[in-house]
């Protein structure tokens, strides 16, 4: 009641342009679950809170902009109006970067991850890929191997690469697998390739030294035809007529 | 227009602020254009001095921000010459200059004042409305006002306290940004005087900061004595003497002792029993020892 009474000769009996002041409620938010009671605004529940407060806000605002309007208070700046701002443009400059930096990190990470996502999908695929190949690849030199060792006769694994059967095709590619390598390629797997004891392959055992099937009796005699008659004209005299020459010349 | 409303607010403090505090007073000198500034004053001085020194400025309000400890903040909102005054506790205080409050407004713009419906529930709520809005509007033709009206300050009660909020008005759909700053004032007394006077009003859910830090560290203490409490009281059980039973003379009545068997000597030994094996056991791992000792025999 003394409460009641000071405000009494306290208050001011101005106009409303004067104090613009609004009390209003909120502005009803379609998204809100609890029916436009303030109460249950939790306090600690920042985002509520802080939304109740927006809303009160938007509320006033609603209410107040009309009035204004009603009695010719401007409420928006023109645009060729500047005038000094509460925050300096230095600060609102520090604002914009910084809300910019925050959305260009999210934008990183959010590549970063996708990125990720596609590498990992991505060596999935080539992975099944090389796996694949691999068991073709096995698959038919197996079917080969046995149709080499006369395990099976029937070649039925070419038929799994092609559908459409071309007898030609399938004679000749008979024949060849019958004689297998080249007889080139069979010399040099012999000589270079396929394992096997390579070690003692240059040595003198009694078998090497009996055969003489790389003895060529005209090139030993030098009676073969000639190679160009290079070798007629380089021909060098032997020890004796050397030895003369020199005594000779001296 | 002419300007008519003559309302004159000094702002200051007292000493021993932190920064916190002197960027909020600056801040709210920006944006009360009709506000004015004046030095720090002095602890020793007694508050009724701040009459004396508001009335040398031409002042009729006051906003004074006192910091206790280096920790709590203390501030007083007054009509000077006679009127009301009214202590708050300043809480969870944030500055126009932090990053995240991104509205604007022209310097020396007019606010709207938004009020919560609660503070016309109750008297006391009725008489700081008053007070806040005669504090914190401007006046309008103010020479340095800008005429637009292009902010609104939010006042909204909750949980007891007094929430402060401003609001830049972008759109005319009502689409807000915060400007800043932010601050949350706890009501402690309402004076009749300014700065003294007759207590009108005390708010019961008032908690001194002093108070407040004082029952954190005894629930803390009373944890600890309870653990202490609960140790004695164990150790006493284990020591604890065991609790004598007295012989009851009746037990004896039922007792009857075993009969006596003859004693039987034997002379012949007795049959061995057949061994059956019993499949359902596992049988015994024989020990290798036991084969080896046989083998040498």
């Amino acid at each position: 009641d003394g409460l009641k009474q000071c405000l009494s000769e306290f208050k001011q009996q101005l106009a409303w342009v004067e104090r613009l002041d609004v009390t209003s409620g909120q502005v009803a938010d379609p998204v809100s679950q609890s029916a436009s009671d303030k109460d249950a605004v939790d306090p600690e529940n920042d985002f509520q809170r802080e939304m109740s407060f927006y809303r009160q806000a938007q509320a006033a605002v609603l209410e107040a902009l009309p009035r204004l309007r009603k009695l010719q208070v401007p409420t928006r700046r023109p645009d060729d109006y500047f005038a000094e701002m509460a925050k300096s443009d230095q600060q609102m400059q520090k604002i914009r970067q910084k809300l910019k930096s925050k959305q260009e990190a999210m934008e990183r990470s959010e590549k970063a991850k996708q990125l990720r996502a596609m590498r990992k999908y991505g060596k999935k695929v080539q992975t099944e890929i090389l796996q694949r190949r691999q068991k073709e690849k096995k698959n038919m030199l197996n079917a080969v191997k046995k149709y080499q060792k006369g395990l099976s006769d029937k070649l039925d694994f070419l038929d799994e690469e092609q559908t459409s059967s071309q007898g030609n095709k399938k004679g000749s590619a008979n024949q060849r697998i019958k004689k297998g390598p080249n007889a080139k390629r069979r010399y040099k797997n012999q000589k270079f390739g396929f394992g096997g004891k390579k070690k003692g392959s240059k040595w003198n055992t009694k078998e090497s030294f009996n055969d003489v099937s790389s003895f060529r009796s005209k090139v030993a005699h030098n009676k073969g035809p000639g190679k160009g008659g290079k070798k007629a004209l380089n021909k060098r005299p032997g020890k004796r007529a050397r030895q003369k020459m020199k005594s000779r010349a001296r | 227009g002419k300007w008519k409303n003559k309302e004159r607010v000094l702002i200051f403090s007292s000493r021993g602020i932190n920064f916190r505090t002197r960027h909020l007073m600056q801040d709210l000198r920006t944006l009360m254009p009709h506000s004015k500034a004046d030095t720090k004053m002095d602890r020793k001085d007694q508050l009724f001095v701040i009459n004396e020194v508001c009335e040398m400025k031409n002042c009729n309000k006051c906003i004074f921000f006192e910091a206790k400890k280096k920790q709590d903040l203390y501030m007083w909102l007054s009509n000077t010459p006679q009127g009301p005054s009214a202590k708050f506790l300043v809480q969870n205080v944030h500055t126009l200059a932090e990053l995240k409050m991104t509205g604007n407004c022209l310097r020396g713009s007019r606010p709207l004042l938004s009020f919560d419906p609660t503070f016309d529930k109750e008297p006391h709520y009725a008489l700081l409305k008053e007070l806040f809005i005669q504090i914190f509007s401007t006046p309008q033709y103010h020479p340095k006002s800008q005429p637009f009206v292009d902010h609104v300050f939010t006042f909204t009660v909750t949980d007891e306290r007094i929430w402060f909020r401003n609001y830049q008005i972008i759109e005319e759909d009502a689409s807000l940004v915060e400007i800043g700053p932010r601050f949350v004032l706890n009501l402690i007394k309402i004076f009749q005087g300014s700065f003294g006077g007759p207590t009108l009003y005390e708010n019961p859910h008032y908690q001194s900061p002093n108070m407040h830090r004082r029952l954190i560290r005894l629930s803390v203490a009373a944890k600890f004595r309870e653990k202490q409490q609960v140790k004695e009281v164990q150790k006493i059980k284990k020591k604890g003497s065991k609790v004598l039973i007295e012989e009851d003379p009746t037990e004896v009545v039922f007792e009857t002792p075993a009969e006596e068997k003859p004693v039987e000597i034997q002379l012949v030994k007795p049959e061995s029993k057949p061994i059956v094996k019993d499949k359902k056991k596992p049988r015994k791992i024989q020990r290798k020892k036991q084969k080896k000792l046989f083998r040498t025999e």
